[in-house]
């Protein structure tokens, strides 16, 4: 950790590395002192978004623990996905052909729901391995379902054969 | 037995200080896990099983989001019936969406998605310690979400009254062209669709010695053609492929099904969000005993999470049924 920071902060406080270097180095280099360290835990999570705000082009309101979410960009969001929202309404009157409905009434959903994942549920500044893990769970979903819809449609000629026979006995 | 357990809390002794020695950048290792130790006692919430907030922090947000991954194939399911059912039937669902109000699905998905916002907002007001505005959030939340089950209250017990039910139950008491949804949109396929089901009426209802009279008559405008019925084929009452048209005019067969998914969908969303007002209610007990702040959010911030999960299932859930073209 006291190694990867002074490179990050180089591109943004140059003037500064060496000191930034020594202070975080200092608490490490004395391990056996309990407040010292206390005193590292304290700062860490200062520290620790430093490191981030320098390295990570997004992650400029750190506070402690994670990401804090401006109030502005929460609003727009929102703003966005009722619009949307009524977009996905309006749109149905149009006739887009029998599949061209279904297809943009997904793609409008779906943009909503990457607006949901990326700022409500703070995935933009997350750590990665959880989005991969939501990401692994849409790739699962769509597996599933294009693999069972293959399957159903091998047998679309059996199913008509067999309804063609049953009208036939009628 | 007794002897290898003893051994291991040797072992387990023996082994902690050197990961200390390894490691010095990590405070907790050489304080062990008593109750002197100055990171547990600065944090009053950070359990005894870890060592640092942060590190307690990413442990409960990997979990909830292993959650809902699995949240995710648990609805797929459903997703994956109402799939194959509407390729297979595309005629049914266009049938039974007449029979949904688009106005109330709109109002609820406006509902859900500003419960959203108070929730993510929610958990920045955790973050900041900001006591009384993140309570009044996580209120509106729980309102939001009984504003949601309201509406659901009245589409349900709608649905109930006209017949609209899966499987045996389903005994529509209006016919689709008696909707105004429908009549609206294709009126002349209603007027057909209304004047098909009368000669129907009539050649069912015509008894004994007349019947032979009247089936004569009607002998003729039965069966129509696959070009009479253009006006319903392009109201989608009728599927294109379908091979017995005349059988599919006053409602398609196996419409039932699609009141199947729809409950069934809609009741898991629905359970979902009940159980969302149940963690919400608990969340603002916490609240109120000001437990939050910049070290310890995590129950909000997964809280919030799963309510977003909820969301985006009805983010999809309602152009599949309200949506349909």
């Amino acid at each position: 950790m006291s190694d990867d920071k002074p490179e990050a902060e180089k591109p943004e406080a140059a003037e500064a590395p060496k000191a930034e270097a020594e202070a975080e180095q200092a608490p490490a280099s004395e391990p056996q002192s309990a407040p010292a360290k206390t005193a590292d835990h304290d700062h860490g999570g200062h520290g620790h978004a430093h490191a981030h705000a320098a390295g990570d082009a997004h992650g400029h309101d750190d506070h402690g623990l994670a990401h804090t979410m401006p109030l502005p960009l929460l609003f727009g969001v929102l703003g966005a996905l009722l619009a949307l929202t009524i977009a996905t309404v309006a749109v149905t009157s149009i006739d887009l052909g029998a599949q061209g409905n279904l297809i943009v009434a997904m793609v409008i959903a779906t943009v909503k729901a990457a607006l949901v994942c990326v700022f409500f549920m703070h995935l933009l500044w997350d750590k990665k391995f959880n989005a991969i893990l939501f990401l692994t769970s849409v790739l699962l979903l769509i597996l599933f379902l294009s693999l069972t819809t293959n399957d159903r449609g091998e047998y679309q000629h059996d199913v008509d054969t067999y309804r063609a026979l049953q009208l036939q006995a009628k | 037995m007794s002897e290898p357990s003893t051994e291991t809390q040797a072992a387990n002794k023996a082994s902690a200080p050197p990961p200390a020695a390894h490691d010095p950048g990590h405070a907790h290792d050489d304080h062990g896990h008593g109750a002197h130790d100055p990171i547990h006692a600065a944090n009053p919430h950070l359990a005894h099983h870890f060592d640092t907030p942060q590190q307690q922090f990413d442990a409960g947000k990997l979990g909830i989001w292993l959650f809902l991954l699995t949240e995710v194939l648990f609805f797929a399911g459903l997703f994956c019936a109402y799939t194959v059912y509407r390729s297979m039937h595309p005629e049914v669902f266009v049938y039974a969406h007449y029979f949904l109000d688009t106005k109330l699905g709109a109002v609820n998905t406006c509902v859900l998605l500003i419960s959203s916002l108070t929730a993510a907002w929610a958990v920045r007001n955790a973050q900041l310690a900001e006591k009384k505005m993140l309570m009044i959030n996580i209120v509106i939340t729980i309102a939001c979400a009984f504003t949601f089950m309201g509406v659901k209250y009245v589409e349900y017990s709608h649905k109930y009254h006209d017949g609209l039910l899966p499987g045996h139950n389903f005994q529509p008491k209006e016919q689709i062209w008696e909707l105004a949804t429908f009549r609206n949109k294709h009126p002349e396929a209603a007027e057909y669709a209304e004047k098909l089901a009368k000669l129907d009426e009539k050649k069912h209802e015509a008894p004994g010695a007349a019947a032979a009279k009247a089936e004569a008559h009607e002998e003729k405008v039965e069966r129509p053609t696959e070009e009479e019925l253009e006006p319903l084929i392009a109201a989608g009452l009728v599927g294109p492929r379908s091979l017995d048209p005349s059988a599919h005019i006053s409602r398609p067969r196996m419409a039932h099904v699609f009141f199947g998914i729809y409950f069934f969908m809609t009741g898991l969303h629905g359970f979902h969000v009940l159980i969302g007002i149940g963690i919400w209610v608990w969340m603002l007990l916490k609240a109120a005993k000001g437990q939050f702040g910049p070290t310890y959010f995590g129950p909000i911030d997964f809280t919030a999470l799963y309510w977003h999960l909820v969301d985006l299932i009805w983010i999809y859930l309602f152009p599949l049924l309200y949506l349909i073209h």
